[in-house]
């Protein structure tokens, strides 16, 4: 088993952020985990990609062709993971979701971690790791900042969809 | 879990291996992609008082500092990149001409230029030939975040055991890479000397005033040099036994080659890597008998051919050279099984 | 002196490399004493002193001796350089090291000239100065090293004296000295003769230190 997850999005977006929850809860669940972020020059703005491998056999080169689940936030990241499409993989795009994220009131802020739901059940119903287990990293890195009540909304929308 | 199983980034695992290897000055100047070994060494320095640390103005002040500190006997070492490079070639140059056990972690970003800040291994000829010399360096190019630790290590430990200027080349995406990782301490390291302290009485140069005087000096290093890659060369042959192609790749790249070769087993076809761990003293003996089984070479990397030069610089045997240059661009397992197509 | 000057006949750097000499043998600190040196005349003091000395590269002096500083502060570090090493290809390394406050002595050997290349303009001509770079005369004024350095580090000790003024260049030498064992940096540059590249000599030699004196005030500063 080797789950290939290819996050993008704009910088800023908080990609990097949720890339983090992932790889180590599945570290935490005795995994093995390589992960490897792209960016560009600009501090903010650019696309912001985060290719990560979650499998029960190391795998050494971090980078992949293939992704099992991509997920795409912005319009510019589509762009930027075209040559990732098209391979039959779980496709999240952000903009299907946007009925519900203006419904439900999530704000810009909180889209990240509303994807870090969606991919928090997939890899549930995967049996790679219970969402409890991305939940409560989530809640030590987030709880005491700002917005953490938006945050816990916006994940618990993604994770029921 | 493994209870000594960590999730670490390639720079960690590289700052972990200098302390592990009793490192205790770096001089550095921030440039990416390797600036995190700067910051992420100096991190370290707040709670360790044995560990000390100087952003310098340059790179050629971090170089000449690690050159001084080195004569005085302290394992000082040094991390650049690109253009960064380029610029500690001065002091580099330096560590050639007087046997200085120079280590220098090298953060391969694309060139020429300011290029990219990413990814690259299109600084092998300035790793090995950026001095105005012989390149009598030694080069160790890690395929993996586990390698990275124990070849930084290493890097110290020949560096100041046959005292020729050492290079940890790496590149962006080996060290932003984060795994889980075992990090695998084994063996001594080898212990400091200074070259000149309050017990010594010392005149050191590293410029003369006949042309014989230079060259007998050089004639000399030679032989140490050879002498010592006896001792120090390293290649990984993987899958090789009666292969008909075999693949040459380095770095990150050589662990993409192994996945590859795994999977073009699989598919039924007989190919084998061969991969320079040193790059410099190159592992030439082995590379030519390799050669002499094999119909066709693939050399795959992320360069326009500085690979390559190095393989026909050393290989004696006739044999077709094929392969996938790609400078500044990663290359995955998925594009080297496509050339066995 | 351990072995033969290689220094052309008249060259003043003899003369400043005897004087550091002569003060670590009355400070009985010979021994922890180590002089670092740039390429360009410098460079030949490599095997003047018995003491440990080490060439380095032009302009990187400087930087070579706060390594060695700081791997062991305990020992005396001293970078020797010309004016070209100092105030031009090592000038950043040299703002740096004095702006940090690294605890060496630099002393720079001011000839006006690059010497050991022939005679070219250097950073420390002075105006109106024919060399083999400027033949019609320098058109600029020179740099003054003891401003420079003073406008980066308040508790450096910075003096310029001069080949023909022995006393002082030993007291201020002495005083460089100090302070670095108190913890600060400190430059010395002393206006040197070159009778080769001046094309003078005997009397005609003091007499154009004299007059470098003039665009280089001598004293502490």
């Amino acid at each position: 088993m080797n789950i290939k997850i290819l996050l993008s999005g704009d910088g800023g977006q908080g990609i990097q952020l949720i890339a983090n929850m992932i790889c180590q809860a599945a570290f935490e669940t005795d995994f093995h985990v390589t992960a490897i972020p792209n960016y560009g020059l600009e501090q903010r703005g650019g696309v912001s990609l985060n290719f990560i491998q979650i499998s029960d056999k190391k795998q050494v080169y971090p980078k992949f062709t293939k992704p099992d689940i991509l997920l795409i936030m912005s319009p510019q990241a589509k762009e930027r993971v075209e040559e990732y499409q098209e391979n039959g993989e779980l496709k999240l795009e952000i903009g299907d979701y946007e009925s519900i994220l203006k419904e439900n009131n999530v704000p810009k802020q909180s889209q990240n971690i509303f994807c870090l739901g969606l991919i928090a059940k997939i890899l549930e119903e995967k049996e790679i790791l219970k969402k409890e287990n991305i939940f409560e990293l989530l809640e030590k890195k987030l709880s005491t900042k700002p917005g953490w009540e938006e945050n816990k909304k916006a994940f618990d929308l993604g994770n029921t969809l | 879990m493994e209870n000594n199983k960590q999730f670490l980034t390639g720079h960690e695992v590289v700052v972990q291996a200098c302390i592990d290897a009793d490192a205790t000055h770096m001089f550095g100047y921030p440039i990416t992609p390797g600036t995190e070994i700067l910051s992420g060494w100096i991190k370290k320095c707040q709670d360790n008082k044995d560990l000390h640390f100087l952003q310098t103005e340059d790179e050629i002040a971090a170089g000449f500092t690690v050159c001084g500190a080195l004569m005085a006997g302290s394992k000082s070492f040094t991390a650049t990149a690109g253009p960064g490079t380029v610029l500690m070639q001065d002091a580099m140059g330096m560590a050639d001409g007087m046997r200085l056990p120079f280590v220098t972690i090298i953060a391969q970003r694309g060139g020429p230029s300011s290029g990219t800040v990413i990814y690259s291994q299109q600084e092998v000829n300035l790793a090995i030939h950026g001095g105005n010399g012989e390149g009598l360096r030694i080069v160790y190019s890690p395929s993996t975040v586990e390698e990275l630790y124990v070849l930084t290590r290493k890097t110290f430990n020949v560096a100041w055991e046959y005292r020729f200027p050492s290079v940890l080349l790496t590149d962006g995406y080996l060290l932003k890479t984060k795994q889980d990782v075992v990090l695998n301490f084994v063996g001594e390291n080898v212990e400091p000397k200074p070259l000149v302290s309050e017990h010594t009485q010392k005149n050191i140069r590293n410029i003369y005033t006949f042309e014989q005087e230079l060259m007998d000096e050089l004639t000399n290093q030679k032989q140490d040099f050879d002498e010592m890659a006896k001792e120090v060369t390293e290649f990984e042959s993987y899958k090789v036994e009666s292969c008909d192609e075999l693949i040459i790749a380095h770095g990150i790249v050589g662990a993409a080659a192994r996945d590859a070769v795994d999977e073009l087993k699989k598919q039924g076809k007989n190919v084998g890597l061969f991969r320079p761990i040193t790059l410099s003293p190159f592992p030439k003996d082995e590379l030519n008998k390799l050669c002499k089984q094999v119909k066709k070479i693939m050399i795959v990397e992320s360069s326009m051919g500085q690979l390559k030069d190095l393989v026909k610089q050393n290989l004696d045997t006739q044999v077709e050279i094929d392969g996938l240059y790609k400078p500044a661009v990663g290359i995955e397992t998925e594009e080297i099984i496509k050339l066995f197509k | 002196m351990s072995k033969d000057s290689k220094f052309c006949p008249g060259c003043g750097q003899t003369m400043i490399l005897q004087t550091l000499y002569r003060i670590l043998q009355e400070q009985k600190s010979e021994e922890k004493a180590v002089l670092g040196l740039d390429i360009g005349c410098s460079l030949l003091a490599w095997d003047f002193l018995p003491i440990n000395t080490f060439q380095t590269h032009h302009g990187r002096v400087t930087s070579t001796m706060v390594g060695f500083n700081r791997a062991r502060p305990d020992l005396l570090s001293f970078a020797y350089t010309g004016d070209g090493g100092a105030y031009a290809i090592g000038l950043q390394s040299l703002l740096w090291a004095a702006k940090r406050n690294d605890p060496i002595t630099v002393i720079v050997a001011n000839n006006a000239v690059y010497a050991m290349t022939g005679g070219q303009t250097a950073p420390t001509t002075m105006h109106g100065q024919k060399t083999d770079t400027s033949p019609a005369g320098y058109d600029a004024e020179p740099v003054d090293g003891m401003k420079l350095i003073r406008s980066v580090n308040e508790k450096a000790y910075l003096a310029r004296t001069a080949v023909n003024e022995m006393k002082d260049m030993k007291q201020h030498l002495e005083k460089a000295i100090q302070s670095q064992r108190d913890g600060n940096f400190s430059m010395i540059e002393i206006l040197s003769f070159c009778p080769t590249n001046w094309r003078v000599k005997g009397p005609a030699m003091i007499e154009y230190v004299n007059n470098m004196k003039e665009s280089f005030p001598v004293g502490e500063f």
